[in-house]
């Protein structure tokens, strides 16, 4: 018998889940029935999540309507095959690789390239793979994820549906990218996207996440995400992974949708591999994410982007860890994020270097812009090293509106909101270029400039305020 | 009427009043000099033109072609043809100078510019200003050395053909290479488009490359002298204290 999981009712009440994953994850060959178990036991003995940073913020989940977690009560199952077509006008055509797309908590459409097919690469739900990939499913299933940190996560790990999975063999090259899409139809949904994507030696692709919702209806209402989403690179293997997620851009005149995301994600960078992973994270009620980025093997190199834009009554919790577990190793983190209305922005990057990763270069930049005088944004930079042979560094800015540049602008004939979107499509550019891919590059300007359109006001008043 | 008619004009920023009552009139076609010491207000004149939020009028009025334009926005200003060159161009990073001259030219039109028609006066700006087409593809002024700034503001200026510039010490911080580009830059663009020009500046430098045809001298916020260039050739020899002298002598 494996050992049990262990389960620490109320750990998750400490800061220390600002701790990075670290180590070997729940997974260790055993089966995924004995999993979800165990999961299950972390969820029925915990309460739902509440993360502190004294001094700087609290993220709490208590306002979640703990009904909805339990499958069967009342999340509506998706019957409908097809991408639904609020997913289809959301997300422009281009050319894919593959494509899986999760409604709710079933697997609506799944697409791959056949001449892909025909060279080995998988791209099916995580349910199928369990089933008719065992052996590979079983290595890679939650090898660095835990499934009983807290009671979202441990509801994901027991009763998560469709997911989605997704192996590139060894040295298979693949230009356009695959696309994994998890939309939410509603109000009363708990999904639970569960992600597992494996780069075999020198493959070489790319993956593109996208979370949205469908209109909420004058009601509104909640509706919850929690999701895992491991990746993981074998020696050699190169993958652009971008996130577009966005669970409040349904164009509306109705209430917003609550959603709640409460999400891990890992990545493991092997031997000389490379991960290039940009999340554009730019919407939700209550949104906290781990994201983890760890070079495991030496040679690892990788560069960690990431944007965000928090609005109206928006809170988003962002813990973005660079961990290097071996050197020599490289490292370069670099975060962009901008904030209006009323929202809250905590964001923490980690660097944690640990003991025999010598040879480690690493620098973490976060640099934020506040355009309302109601909202509110910390990012903390911290440093962790335990080994003597590296370099790791951190630097950052906190800015605003720079008035010259506007009244620049506008003796060339551009009016403020014109120059606003300019300025702040300027700050973000750094990072937002980095996307390397000009269908997501302009579904992200898109979304920058429809949020600034939206804060209008908030941006003049707090211009006036100055 | 003039296109440009500055009437009385009083201006003061938070704590203090700088213009107190300037009176200036520019026509499309004249090319205009306006000398005067530090702290005499010239900026502050350049500013309010355009309306920058930091400066009020307390009294008078500025008219352009037939509109009182006092207390318009400065992208109305902008696009009804009146043109800033800074003194220092602030930095639009993530911005290219092409890019940012196709929305400025868009700026003032009902139809976007084709593209074809904005490459033609793009090539022929360039070629004016002799400036690289590199140039054009880098993001506005981040990281331009001065010279290259102040070339970016001209090359903005012919792309954007306005009738009144206004040129806020676009001579200083030029070696004199840069200062003669810009200089008949400014003076074709006088030539082939009828622009009308306030050339504000400090030093006579400029003045040699760029003829104009009247020269106006601001001290303490007042015009207090007024000719044509022979204005310059004096001040030259005689500075602008012997200047100041004079004019608080005679009003004495």
């Amino acid at each position: 018998m494996p050992p049990e999981v262990a389960v620490k009712p109320g750990r998750h009440r400490e800061a220390s889940l600002y701790h990075a994953l670290h180590g070997a994850g729940a997974g260790d060959g055993r089966s995924l029935a004995q999993l979800r178990e165990s999961a299950l036991r972390a969820f029925e003995d915990s309460e739902l999540p509440v993360w502190r940073r004294s001094g700087f913020w609290t993220t709490s989940f208590a306002e979640l309507d703990e009904g909805l977690l339990v499958p069967g009560g009342g999340a509506p199952r998706a019957h409908d095959a097809g991408v639904p077509q609020f997913v289809a006008d959301a997300i422009p055509e281009r050319a894919r690789a593959g494509r899986i797309v999760q409604l709710d908590d079933a697997i609506v459409h799944v697409e791959l390239d056949p001449r892909l097919a025909e060279r080995g690469v998988i791209l099916c739900s995580l349910e199928q793979a369990a089933e008719q990939h065992g052996e590979l499913f079983t290595q890679w299933y939650s090898k660095r994820l835990t499934i009983d940190r807290h009671k979202l996560e441990a509801a994901n790990a027991a009763f998560w549906t469709g997911g989605a999975f997704l192996h590139v063999p060894d040295g298979v090259l693949v230009e356009d990218p695959f696309e994994i899409v998890y939309a939410i139809s509603g109000p009363g949904v708990a999904q639970y996207g569960r992600t597992l994507v494996i780069g075999g030696r020198s493959s070489d692709f790319k993956v593109h996440e996208h979370d949205l919702a469908a209109d909420f209806g004058e009601a509104g209402g909640q509706s919850l995400h929690a999701g895992a989403f491991e990746l993981y690179l074998q020696d050699n293997a190169r993958c652009r992974l971008a996130q577009v997620q966005d669970w409040s851009a349904a164009e509306s005149d109705c209430a917003r949708p609550e959603v709640f995301d409460a999400s891990t994600r890992f990545v493991g960078v092997g031997r000389d591999a490379y991960c290039h992973w940009l999340p554009a994270l730019l919407g939700g009620h209550l949104v906290r994410h781990h994201l983890e980025l760890a070079v495991s093997e030496p040679g690892g190199d990788m560069a960690f982007r990431g944007l965000f834009f928090c609005e109206a009554d928006e809170h988003l919790d962002t813990f973005a860890v660079d961990l290097h577990e071996t050197g020599p190793s490289g490292g370069d983190v670099h975060w962009r994020g901008a904030a209006t209305g009323q929202s809250r922005t905590s964001f923490e990057g980690l660097i944690q270097i640990d003991p025999g990763a010598q040879k480690t270069h690493t620098y973490l930049q976060i640099h934020t812009m506040m355009l309302s005088p109601k909202a509110r944004l910390d990012a903390i930079p911290s440093v962790l090293v335990s080994a003597d042979d590296v370099s790791a560094s951190h630097g950052g800015t906190v800015g605003e509106l720079d008035e010259a540049s506007i009244f620049y602008m506008a003796s060339r004939g551009l009016d403020r909101p014109t120059a606003v979107r300019l300025l702040v499509e300027g700050f973000f550019e750094p990072v937002l270029g980095q996307l390397d891919d000009e269908p997501l590059e302009e579904l992200v300007r898109g979304k920058i400039a429809a949020k600034l359109a939206a804060a209008r006001e908030d941006i003049e008043a707090y211009a006036t305020a100055r | 009427m003039a296109d440009l008619e500055i009437t009385n004009l009083h201006v003061r920023t938070e704590d203090r009043e700088i213009l107190r009552g300037v009176d200036l009139t520019i026509d499309k076609g004249e090319i205009h000099a306006l000398m005067g010491p530090n702290g005499s207000g010239k900026s502050t004149l350049a500013n309010t033109l355009l309306g920058h939020p930091s400066y009020e009028v307390t009294e008078g009025k500025i008219v352009f072609k037939g509109e009182d334009i006092t207390e318009a926005e400065p992208h109305e200003r902008a696009k009804s043809g009146l043109f800033l060159a800074f003194q220092y161009p602030v930095s639009i990073p993530g911005v290219s100078v092409a890019n940012f001259l196709r929305m400025a030219i868009n700026a003032k039109r009902e139809e976007p510019i084709r593209v074809k028609e904005f490459g033609q006066q793009l090539q022929h700006a360039i070629e004016l200003l002799d400036v690289d087409r590199a140039f054009t593809s880098r993001h506005l002024n981040d990281g331009f050395s001065g010279g290259e700034k102040k070339r970016a503001e001209i090359l903005q200026m012919a792309m954007l053909s306005p009738d009144v510039a206004i040129l806020d010490e676009t001579d200083s911080g030029l070696d004199i290479d840069a200062l003669r580009t810009v200089a008949e830059g400014v003076q074709r663009l006088h030539d082939e488009q009828g622009l009308g020009a306030l050339i504000i500046t400090h030093y006579q430098r400029i003045l040699h490359y760029v003829k104009p045809q009247f020269v106006h001298i601001l001290m303490d916020g007042r015009i207090v002298l007024e000719g044509g260039v022979e204005l310059v050739e004096r001040l030259e020899r005689e500075g602008y204290d012997q200047i100041r002298q004079e004019v608080s002598a005679s009003a004495a």
